[in-house]
């Protein structure tokens, strides 16, 4: 699998939790990484740079992962958003796939979820 | 993982100090465990007995068991039965304490014996820890609130040493809590629960804790107090609280919010409403959990 020219923008507020989630994804590609640390800073990256895929974060400052992804959605149909967080209550899912997300990984990150998010995505690309 | 609630137990009995035990704790996984200290352990011998037989070493070029066993405390299969038995990490710690001259073998029988009389799990000792006896655990730890906690509470701090074990590490001890009007903060960062019921929950501690805190947390190695570092802090109580409202939210249908974690700035927090300070020691430092409680709405 090649990440080669692939967009992925990771919108968390912890500088340490997107370095993880890069160092995960960087182990099987090398795609060209977006980051944002909050809700609004995720939607404004987003209009500008179109990536392929976004991870993130539900609890954010300035603006909530939901909403953030509400706008996205409103903005671009088909974005490709994968929600990752540490509070996966059914209610939580069930906001979230409603907001549009496609995906919803639980803290803490596990690699094999993200591989296969990844895989399911771009591989054979 | 019981070496963290035998020393807490010490030390709300003012066994031990504080400083003894932060020492003992560093010392007790490099300690080779003797047989006098697992035959007081097992009820085979008494304090005095293993006494005399040290006593008797000195004199006598001959191992711990060979006396024992010549002068009848100990049979032939009761020693390889010790030797080959699993060993209690809260013993390591007994018998550093031992050597460090702050208990006497007496003290340390009596201290084993009520210990696990209070904490009723000498038949679990071996086996895996289970919601029960953490909980059973917490109720006499928690005698510091002067009420019972509540379910939630209960389930709150349960959840809390689990996370503890699971991502920083089992080599901790719980002090005590106790009630707090105000804290003088090092570095700070909290995170509000709300829904059912409100709380806040700080972690505080200082930077050199605080860089050790995260390389166990990240399992990187982080050099010197950086913008990582304070992350990881944050994302500590993020995941605990987060994993919390998971728990609430599939045993007793409760749905709770979390707002984003944050760094508190003034030096000086005062509470008022209920607030308990929850130290944690750690080989490698202290740090505050710090938890004000709000009534339900």
């Amino acid at each position: 699998m090649t990440l080669d020219n692939v967009k992925i923008l990771i919108g968390d507020d912890s500088i340490l939790a997107r370095k993880q989630l890069k160092d995960v994804i960087l182990s099987f590609g090398n795609p060209i990484f977006f980051e944002a640390a909050n809700g609004q800073e995720t939607v404004d990256i987003y209009k500008k740079e179109s990536p392929d895929l976004v991870f993130i974060d539900i609890v954010m400052p300035v603006k909530d992962g939901n909403t953030a992804i509400r706008e996205i959605i409103s903005y671009d149909r088909d974005a490709d958003i994968v929600i990752v967080s540490s509070i996966g209550t059914q209610s939580q899912l069930k906001m979230a796939i409603e907001a549009g997300a496609n995906d919803f990984i639980q803290k803490p990150l596990n690699a094999d979820q993200v591989h296969h998010i990844i895989a399911s995505r771009f591989e054979g690309r | 993982m019981y070496a963290q609630f035998f020393g807490n137990y010490l030390l709300t009995r003012d066994i031990v100090t504080k400083e003894q035990l932060i020492t003992a704790l560093q010392k007790k996984d490099s300690q080779h465990m003797k047989l006098g200290t697992l035959a007081i352990h097992a009820g085979y011998m008494t304090a005095n007995e293993v006494d005399r037989i040290v006593i008797l070493q000195t004199h006598l070029d001959k191992r711990f068991g060979e006396i024992a066993i010549h002068e009848g405390y100990l049979t032939e299969s009761q020693v390889a039965e010790l030797l080959k038995k699993q060993k209690p990490d809260f013993l390591r710690l007994g018998q550093v304490l031992v050597e460090d001259g702050i208990l006497d073998n007496n003290q340390l029988q009596e201290a084993i014996i009520n210990y696990q009389s209070e904490s009723e799990f000498d038949d679990f000792i071996y086996s895996d820890e289970t919601r029960e006896i953490i909980s059973h655990l917490l109720e006499n730890f928690f005698v510091a609130t002067e009420r019972p906690l509540t379910r939630y509470e209960l389930a709150y701090f349960q959840l809390l040493f689990n996370n503890l074990v699971r991502f920083i590490g089992d080599d901790f001890t719980p002090v005590a809590p106790y009630r707090a009007k105000e804290y003088p903060t090092s570095y700070c960062v909290s995170q509000g629960v709300y829904g059912k019921f409100t709380m806040r929950i700080y972690l505080d501690m200082g930077e050199k804790t605080a860089v050790e805190f995260a390389c166990r947390y990240a399992r990187e190695i982080f050099p010197e107090f950086d913008e990582y570092v304070q992350a990881a802090l944050e994302d500590f109580l993020n995941l605990h609280n987060g994993l919390f409202t998971v728990n609430l939210s599939n045993d007793y249908s409760v749905e709770l919010q979390l707002t984003p974690p944050g760094v508190e700035t003034p030096e000086l927090l005062t509470f008022t409403s209920e607030t308990y300070l929850l130290p944690i020691v750690y080989p490698f430092g202290t740090f505050h959990f710090i938890i004000e409680m709000s009534a339900e709405e």
